[in-house]
């Protein structure tokens, strides 16, 4: 049962029921057109002979032998002396009955006795009896039975009018492999006329077996192409599954090979392919996330360890211990950060991070960023030059504080001693621009892209504890959830500068 | 025994360098690649202790330029545990690596190994006479009685035992039993090598006059 419920096989199914359906209606009307066409050259010929017949019945019998010869009208009729019938009067039962009959020499040509298959005539008088009959007469029926109007056996699909055809419309039938005429003359007489089908049976049995023949050709032929083109059309399916296959056992990397981009199937797999990649992208990210956000773990946890080992290692005095115990608060300080920045970063990711939606002046915000990290530019020798004017937008004033508080930060951190940093904060149209630009050594070119990457550092060592990593990821995550975006340019040993493109009116 | 670490976690260089101190080793450090590479290049340590990431030139590139003139055992502390890091650092030149964290015990163990093999010893066991130097427990024994040595003395008859047959001058022992904090009072080094002679026989130890030290054997 499985086999039905694969598509190509019930397409296969479908098309080929369509296909033999089709092909035997088609065949089937072929033949019948062919043996009406058969039937009605037959009734054509015999009713022409009937009528020949027909017609020299009705011409009085010659006078004496006048015909050609002493024997000349031995093939006309034998009639009663002329005298005995008016001459002119109609032809009927005021002739006496026949009683001899002779075909004319020029008819002969119409009853080939000689040929088995030829036609044959008998003619029976008023009486019933049997007057004159070919030769090759079959003698095995009942004369009179089985007669109908017009064609008897004109099959349903031959056209209504083909009964009316044919002279006079003279009843035929079909008896064994004959095709026999019964014509009665007014005069009384009964003309038979008939002849073998056989060779008319045999060329439609031909025909059925030459169409049946066809038919099967053609059926096989459709049936062939169908499998080979459902087949074809099918088989970016499979290749879609065995990638599929592939992929949810762990192999990421599998693209399906797309073979024909312009079918619908080519089409379904460039989307998928693309859905691929970027499934494996963000696993990757993750996957490299979650090594990344180990890997920082692994230093707090190294110095917790060897602090609280060498401590335990011999019995020390209260300030060996507490020097330890200090170092151990360090390091889970530490830990805790990063464990805080990674769940704001995983809670950004979900969009869970609700931001509040409220007017707020962003200079002032910037002012007392300014402000709060002024200590650390004291200490570095930085000097924070501003240019703020007004500028009302709308979001969350303390995410923002937090991405230039950031910002300002490393822009003291990565200074030059005696170095500068610069804010300014401008309008473009409907965003607020605010850019920081120190001092410092700059980022590398090839560093400046990823600088926004979760725990990429320029500067790999830098794992100090006011370094998790993050804190351009975060600001990221931050200004971009306000609609925003932030880009970092830098100048090799002349500074780097970024800027944060705010619209003024988040949401 | 002189050991140099180049770590830039403070926290952690801190408590590696008291817990190899306690161990008997002498210790320098440095926290950053310059300072490290100038000491390693300066001095003849018995092995260095070298983490991989560190500000300035980090570790592999100072194994790099260490091992163009010196063959000082090196045991790399690496975060990543990952067999390309792992090859890196011993196609470069590193004796042999610890990923962290890692266990102190097992950083001991390791720079037992690297610097036993470093003098070309096979066996932790090294027999001299009725003297059996065990570096893996750090004992000594004098005709299979244990002797107590302090942690200094126990270095100076292993350092000797591992140059056994060679003289030792004054200088390198100072060099690999004091660190660089160390004040060298050249009657320190007369203490120590009295207190062993007392213990493990007088004769354990020759004075080679205007050279050295020596053990014989």
């Amino acid at each position: 049962m499985k086999l039905f419920k694969s598509i190509k096989w019930r397409l296969q199914l479908w098309y080929g029921l369509i296909l033999v359906v089709v092909l035997a209606g088609f065949g089937f009307t072929s033949y019948q057109l062919e043996r009406n066409r058969q039937f009605r050259h037959i009734d054509d010929e015999i009713h022409r002979r009937a009528g020949v017949l027909g017609n020299v019945l009705h011409r009085p019998p010659p006078r004496g032998p006048d015909g050609g010869g002493p024997d000349g009208g031995d093939q006309s009729f034998d009639r009663p002396p002329r005298g005995q019938f008016p001459e002119d009067g109609p032809p009927g039962r005021n002739f006496p009955p026949r009683t001899q009959f002779h075909l004319p020499e020029q008819d002969t040509h119409l009853f080939d006795a000689s040929d088995p298959n030829g036609f044959y005539f008998s003619i029976l008088g008023r009486d019933g009896k049997l007057i004159a009959s070919s030769t090759n007469l079959p003698t095995l029926f009942d004369i009179y039975a089985g007669f109908s109007e017009g064609h008897d056996e004109a099959p349903a699909g031959a056209p209504p009018d083909s009964r009316a055809k044919g002279p006079g419309s003279l009843p035929v039938r079909t008896i064994g492999d004959f095709r026999e005429t019964l014509q009665s003359l007014p005069s009384g007489e009964q003309i038979l006329v008939g002849c073998s089908m056989v060779p008319e049976l045999n060329e439609l049995h031909r025909t059925k077996l030459t169409l049946t023949g066809v038919g099967l050709l053609v059926l096989l032929v459709g049936l062939a192409g169908g499998w080979w083109f459902v087949s074809r059309a099918l088989r970016p399916i499979q290749e879609i599954s065995a990638t599929a296959v592939k992929i949810s056992s762990g192999d990421l990397a599998q693209r399906i090979n797309v073979a024909e981009a312009e079918s619908e199937l080519g089409q379904l797999a460039a989307v998928l392919n693309s859905t691929f990649a970027r499934l494996e992208t963000a696993f990757t990210q993750q996957k490299q996330f979650a090594s990344d956000a180990a890997h920082e773990l692994r230093t707090p946890v190294s110095v917790i360890l060897t602090q609280t080992q060498m401590a335990l290692g011999r019995d020390r005095d209260a300030a060996g211990y507490k020097q330890t115990v200090e170092a151990c608060q360090r390091a889970a300080q530490r830990m805790r950060k990063l464990i805080e920045s990674l769940l704001e970063l995983a809670r950004f990711d979900a969009g869970q991070e609700m931001l509040k939606r409220l007017p707020f002046d962003l200079a002032n915000n910037v002012k007392d960023c300014i402000e709060l990290v002024q200590t650390l530019a004291e200490e570095r020798h930085v000097k924070i030059i501003s240019e703020l004017s007004p500028l009302p937008i709308t979001g969350d004033s303390e995410r923002i504080a937090q991405v230039v508080t950031n910002l300002l930060t490393n822009a003291i951190q990565y200074n030059n001693p005696d170095g500068e940093v610069r804010v300014k904060l401008e309008s473009q149209g409907n965003l607020a621009v605010l850019t920081i630009a120190d001092t410092g050594k700059g980022i590398a070119a090839e560093d400046l892209p990823r600088v926004f990457e979760r725990f990429y550092r320029a500067d790999k060592s830098r794992t100090g504890a006011g370094n998790s990593g993050l804190g351009l990821s975060i600001c990221k995550a931050i200004v971009e959830a306000h609609g925003g975006a932030i880009e970092a340019t830098s100048v090799s040993s002349t500074g780097t500068t970024f800027a944060v493109r705010l619209p003024t009116n988040v949401g | 025994m002189r050991i140099l670490i180049v770590e830039d976690e403070p926290d952690l260089l801190a408590s590696l360098a008291q817990a190899l101190r306690e161990e008997g080793y002498a210790v320098d450090t440095a926290d950053n690649g310059e300072d490290g590479l100038f000491n390693a290049e300066g001095t003849d340590y018995d092995a260095i202790v070298l983490d991989v990431m560190l500000p300035g030139i980090d570790g592999w590139e100072i194994l790099k330029r260490l091992r163009k003139t010196k063959k000082t055992p090196v045991l790399m502390l690496t975060a990543r545990d990952q067999t390309r890091d792992r090859v890196k650092g011993l196609d470069t030149g590193a004796d042999d690596y610890v990923v962290k964290p890692f266990d102190l015990e097992e950083v001991y163990a390791r720079l037992r190994a690297i610097i036993r093999r470093g003098a070309n010893k096979t066996t932790n066991v090294i027999e001299i006479g009725e003297v059996k130097v065990d570096t893996a427990a750090r004992l000594v024994s004098l005709k299979d009685k244990p002797v107590e040595l302090t942690a200094r003395e126990y270095s100076l008859v292993e350092f000797m035992a591992l140059h056994r047959g060679e003289v030792v001058t004054r200088t390198q022992l100072y060099e690999h039993l004091f660190d660089e904090n160390e004040s060298s009072l050249s009657n320190l080094l007369d203490v120590h090598v009295s207190n062993v002679r007392k213990k493990l026989g007088a004769e354990f130890i020759a004075t080679r006059r205007g050279h050295g030290y020596c053990i014989e054997g």
